[in-house]
């Protein structure tokens, strides 16, 4: 489910199928040197984020990008912002990211980091075939979240 | 019928929802509100080519892919990928949308060890026949829908989808 009106009046419906949260977190570079990469990593991410919605619509639902830049204390942003959604009715919450800083955050929910891969220069076949590779690899993540509570 | 499929086809399928447009939706609601109001659907039963050839079909469900494409305008992010299981019936084809008939996650042939011959969602462990019909006792509570199938040039082309039609 996407965070629309319509997908949101299902999740209200079916809470009890729709247990997962998904929060893709995005650094967005301010410095001319980085935007190039950190635009590509928020196009992968997005993408991918995308294509998980599809093939698992009716369990998960994907919130809106939370982005930040280089100054952002990512602690503070994890203890506040993100901690709110461990309130929510959904018992479990990825965080999907490009960004490994992450990883050594206390969060309120699973990281689950994967590297970067520019998509920009591939064709449309080459570009689905990659992300569903992407695809294979973060799924045992999320199903070894599910099986763990 | 041609290959071709204008933008207003295209939005003809994304309309009836045969397309996995949400894929896109997230990406580019803009440009999509700002163009759907102008331009109606209009009638049915267009079909988009697949690279599938109708020989070499089994009885065994594959997945073949599909892309509705919009060549006509530059209209980034035009592309809506589809899928379907298609497998022969004796001599006709059939194709399954892979929309699961619970709450829409993609469903897979074998996609479970323990059950074989048989169309299995990851997301609440649905199953269906493979007819389509979903299995009692299982999260779904409809069979899956039918892509309408056409032969062009010895490949297979599918239109719109319509409600099960084998169960
Ligand atoms: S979405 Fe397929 S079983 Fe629930």
């Amino acid at each position: 489910m996407n965070w629309t009106g319509k997908d949101m009046d299902i999740y209200l419906l079916q809470k009890e199928y729709i247990d997962t949260l998904v929060i893709p977190l995005v650094k967005v570079e301010t410095k001319m040197d980085n935007m190039k990469t950190s635009a590509s990593s928020t196009e992968f991410v997005m993408l991918l984020a995308s294509l998980i919605e599809t093939q698992f619509k009716g369990r998960m639902m994907f919130a809106p990008p939370f982005s930040y830049t280089s100054s952002t204390d990512l602690q503070s942003m994890a203890d506040t912002t993100l901690q709110d959604f461990s309130d929510t009715t959904f018992k479990h919450v990825f965080f999907l990211t490009t960004d490994h800083a992450w990883l050594s955050q206390k969060m309120p929910g699973q990281v689950i980091w994967l590297p970067s891969i520019p998509l920009e220069s591939m064709d449309a076949p080459l570009r689905q075939s990659i992300l569903e590779d992407q695809l294979r690899q973060v799924l045992p993540k999320f199903t070894e979240g599910w099986s763990a509570l | 019928m041609s290959s071709k499929v204008s933008r207003r086809q295209f939005l003809s399928y994304t309309l009836m929802g045969v397309g996995g447009f949400m894929a896109s939706a997230m990406l580019m609601p803009m440009v999509r509100f700002a163009v759907d109001p102008v331009l109606q659907p209009k009638g049915e039963g267009e079909f988009i080519p697949t690279p599938q050839k109708a020989d070499d079909l089994t009885e065994t469900p594959v997945r073949v892919d599909f892309t509705i494409k919009d060549r006509k305008d530059a209209w980034y992010k035009s592309d809506v990928s589809n899928t379907a299981w298609v497998y022969k019936e004796g001599d006709t084809i059939i194709a399954l949308s892979p929309v699961c008939k619970h709450l829409g996650c993609t469903v897979n042939w074998e996609g479970d060890e323990k059950h074989k011959n048989e169309f299995f969602c990851p997301c609440h462990n649905g199953r269906y026949e493979k007819n389509g019909k979903n299995i009692p006792g299982t999260p779904p509570l409809g069979p899956l829908d039918e892509f309408m199938v056409e032969v062009v040039d010895g490949y297979v082309n599918l239109g719109k989808t319509v409600p099960n039609t084998l169960v």
